[in-house]
C-alpha cells in the first residue's frame, strides 16, 4: 500500500511541475520601498506624470495631507477644488478615448487589481521596449495603449536606467499605499493583537494542563 | 438576590437545569483529541461572521452603482472598517477550513456511524447552507470575479430539464446578473446565517442526545466520561486561542492572499476575465463540474460530489467499530481521498489544458470510486481482519452488537406473532 501511495505522490509531483512551468513572462521581483520618503516622492510623480490621464478616485486631497505631503503642494494640485475632493483626472473619458482608444483605468486599486501586485506594477513600468521604427510596446502587457511615460524603452545607459527604476519603484510604492492606506496601521495593530493572543494562549494552555491534572 | 432571581426564573424556565445538563455536567469522553475542537470553533467562526456581517451591513450598499465603492468606503473611511471587512472576508475561508477539518475528523474516526447518522445529515445540511451563504456573499463586493462567478454558477441551472432557462431568470431576477441579483443575494446572505444558527441548534440537540464520538470508535463506559465543565471549556478555550492566532496572521498580515486580484476591478458585464476561478473552498467541486464534458452531467456530478457524503452511514458496511483505528484499508482510503481532494483543488484553480482536464477526470473518477467501493472494501476488510484476529475487546463489542440485534429482532417477531 505504501508503495502505491508513494507512486501516486510521485506522479502528482511530476504533473504539478509539468504544468507550473508554462507561465507567462517572469515578473521583475525588485524590492519595492515602503518608507514614507519614497511614498511621498511617488505621490508627486503620480500626480505630475500619471494624473493627466488617470484618476485616483478613492484618494482625497485630505488623504495626501495625512500622508505627509506639504500643504502648499496639495493646494497647487487641487487648485480650486475643495480639499476633501477626490483626486480625479482632468481628461474627459471622451478625450481619452479619442486619444488612446480606451479610458485609462483608475489607479487607486491598481496594485491589488493585478496578479503579481506591486511586482507587476514595477515590471510593467520598466517593461517597455522599442522596435526599429521607434514604436513602443510592453513585455508584460503587449499592446498596451499607455505611452512609455518614464522612457524605460529608450534608456540604455545603466545610470539612466537606475534613475528610471527608482522612479518606477517610488510610483509603485505610492500606488501600493493608495490601494490600502491602512496597511501600516493594520500590521502595527496585528503585532499587538498576536502578542496578546500568544500570551493569553500560553496561559490558557497552562490552565488547561492544571485542570486536567486533577483527572486520575 | 442572585439566588432568588434564579429561583424565580427556574420556576418558569429550566435555566439552571439546562445549563447544568448541557454545559456543565454534560458527559464527554475523556480521550477526545484536539481534532474534536473544531465543532466549537465552527460555532465561533459563525458568530464572528454574523457580528462582523451586521456591522458591515451598516455601511454596505446593495446597488450595482454603489456596491464596489461602498466596500472601498468601508476599507478607507469607516473607523476600523478595514478590520471588519478583513475579519469577514478571511472569516469565510476560516469557516470553511474549520468545517472541512471537522468533516475530515468525522470521516477518519467514523463518527458518522450509528447512532450519529442524524448528526452527519444535519451537518450535511449545514454545509449546503454555508456554501449557499458564501456563494451569495461573494457577489456583494461586485468585483469582476463576484460578477462572473455568480454568472457562471447561476447559469448552471440551465441544466434543469424543460424549464432551465426560466429557472436561471428566476434566480437572477433578470436576464443577466444585475441589480436584481445583487439585492436578492444580499437579502438572502443576511437571512441564511440565522437559518444556519437554527440548524446548528438541531445539530447540537442531536449531539447532546447521542453524545460525542471519540477516537476509539467505541462508546465509552460511564467512568471514562468526564463533565464538560471545566475540562472541555478550558480545552476549547485553549484551542480557540491557537485558532485566533492563526486567524489573526491572515487578517492582519495576509488579508489579500484570499482575495482574487480581479475582484479589485469593478464588475464589467462586457469583459470576461481571462479565467474565472471560484474561492478556494469550492475548487474541488468546480474541478468535478468541469471534468464532465456535458453541462447537465457536470452539474449532476458536482451536486452528487457534495451530497454523496450523506450516504456514508449506508456505504460503510463494516461491523468493526469506529473509523480508522482498527481498519487499515479504511485509513488508506481516507488518506488517498484527502490527497485526491487536493489534486481536484489544483485542477480547479488552473485554466483548462488537455493535461489538467485529464488529471481532473482521473481525480473525479477516483473521488466517486472511493465512495462506491466502500461497501465492498469495508466488508472485505472486516472479513480479513476478523480472520486474522481482532483485539479481544473489539471482537466482544461486535458480538455484543450482534446479540443485541438478534434480541431486537426476536422481540419484534414475538410482538408480531
Amino acid at each position: 500500500m505504501k508503495k502505491q501511495i508513494m507512486l501516486t505522490l510521485a506522479l502528482l509531483t511530476l504533473s504539478f511541475s509539468a504544468y507550473a512551468s508554462n507561465a507567462e513572462v517572469k515578473l521583475d521581483h525588485e524590492k519595492i520601498p515602503t518608507d514614507s520618503a519614497s511614498i511621498l516622492r511617488g505621490a508627486e510623480l503620480v500626480v505630475d506624470t500619471c494624473r493627466g490621464c488617470h484618476g485616483l478616485k478613492y484618494i482625497k486631497y485630505t488623504d495626501m495631507l495625512e500622508l505627509g505631503v506639504d500643504p502648499k503642494t496639495v493646494d497647487e494640485w487641487r487648485k480650486d477644488k475643495p480639499v476633501n475632493a477626490r483626486i480625479t483626472t482632468n481628461m474627459t473619458p471622451e478625450a481619452a478615448t479619442a486619444a488612446y482608444g480606451v479610458v485609462p483605468p483608475d489607479l487607486s486599486l491598481m496594485t491589488s487589481a493585478r496578479d503579481g501586485g506591486v511586482h507587476y506594477m514595477y515590471s510593467y513600468l520598466m517593461g517597455y521596449t522599442a522596435n526599429s521604427k521607434g514604436e513602443t510596446d510592453n513585455k508584460y502587457y503587449p499592446g498596451t495603449r499607455m505611452p512609455d511615460m518614464l522612457g524605460s524603452a529608450a534608456a540604455t545607459h545603466p545610470k539612466q536606467r537606475a534613475e528610471i527604476s527608482t522612479k518606477a519603484k517610488e510610483i509603485t510604492a505610492f500606488l501600493n499605499w493608495a490601494a490600502d492606506p491602512h496597511a501600516e496601521d493594520r500590521k502595527q495593530l496585528g503585532k499587538y493583537v498576536i502578542a496578546y493572543l500568544l500570551l493569553l494562549t500560553v496561559l490558557l494552555y497552562f490552565w488547561k494542563v492544571q485542570i486536567w491534572s486533577k483527572l486520575k | 438576590m442572585y439566588k432568588r432571581t434564579l429561583e424565580w426564573i427556574d420556576k418558569r424556565f429550566p435555566l439552571t437545569g439546562f445549563v447544568k445538563h448541557s454545559l456543565v455536567d454534560y458527559p464527554t469522553p475523556r480521550n477526545l483529541s484536539y481534532w474534536w475542537n473544531f465543532g466549537s470553533l465552527a460555532g465561533i467562526a459563525l458568530v464572528m461572521q454574523i457580528i462582523t456581517g451586521i456591522f458591515l451591513a451598516m455601511h454596505y450598499k446593495a446597488d450595482i452603482g454603489m456596491a464596489f465603492d461602498s466596500i472601498q468606503h468601508i476599507m478607507r473611511d469607516v473607523n476600523y472598517g478595514w478590520l471588519l471587512r478583513f475579519i469577514h472576508s478571511s472569516g469565510a475561508s476560516a469557516f470553511f477550513a474549520v468545517i472541512y477539518i471537522h468533516m475530515a475528523r468525522t470521516l477518519y474516526y467514523g463518527s458518522y456511524r450509528a447512532p450519529r447518522e442524524l448528526m452527519w445529515w444535519t451537518g450535511q445540511g449545514l454545509l449546503l447552507l454555508l456554501m449557499a451563504t458564501a456563494f451569495m456573499g461573494y457577489l456583494l463586493p461586485w468585483g469582476q470575479m463576484s460578477y462572473w462567478g455568480a454568472a457562471v454558477i447561476t447559469n448552471l441551472f440551465r441544466a434543469t430539464p424543460f424549464i432551465g432557462d426560466y429557472v436561471v431568470i428566476w434566480l437572477r431576477g433578470d436576464f443577466q446578473v444585475g441589480d436584481a441579483t445583487l439585492t436578492r443575494f444580499y437579502a438572502l446572505h443576511y437571512l441564511l446565517p440565522f437559518i444556519i444558527v437554527g440548524a446548528v441548534m438541531v445539530h447540537l440537540v442531536a449531539l447532546h442526545t447521542v453524545k460525542s464520538s471519540n477516537p476509539s470508535g467505541i462508546n465509552l463506559a460511564d467512568k471514562d466520561n468526564i463533565p464538560f465543565h471545566p475540562y472541555f471549556t478550558i480545552k476549547d478555550l485553549y484551542g480557540l486561542g491557537v485558532y485566533l492566532i492563526v486567524f489573526s496572521i491572515f487578517v492582519f498580515f495576509l488579508p489579500d492572499t484570499l482575495i482574487e486580484s480581479a475582484n479589485n476591478i469593478p464588475a464589467n458585464p462586457l469583459q470576461t476575465p481571462a479565467h474565472i476561478v471560484p474561492e478556494w473552498y469550492f475548487l474541488p467541486f468546480y474541478a468535478i463540474l468541469r471534468s464532465v464534458p456535458d453541462l447537465a452531467g457536470g452539474v449532476v456530478a458536482m451536486a452528487l460530489s457534495v451530497l454523496i457524503f450523506a450516504a456514508m452511514p449506508f456505504l460503510d458496511r463494516s461491523k468493526i467499530p469506529g473509523g480508522s483505528r482498527y481498519r487499515p484499508a479504511y485509513r488508506v482510503m481516507f488518506y488517498l481521498f484527502i490527497v485526491n481532494i487536493f489534486v481536484l483543488g489544483y485542477v480547479g484553480a488552473k485554466p483548462v489544458t488537455p493535461g489538467t482536464a485529464l488529471l481532473g477526470q482521473f481525480a473525479t473518477i477516483f473521488y466517486f470510486s472511493v465512495f462506491l467501493l466502500l461497501p465492498w472494501v469495508s466488508k472485505k476488510e472486516e472479513k480479513y481482519l476478523r480472520d486474522r484476529g481482532l483485539p479481544a475487546e473489539v471482537e466482544e463489542l461486535i458480538k455484543d452488537e450482534e446479540i443485541k440485534k438478534t434480541e431486537r429482532r426476536q422481540k419484534r417477531e414475538r410482538r408480531h406473532a
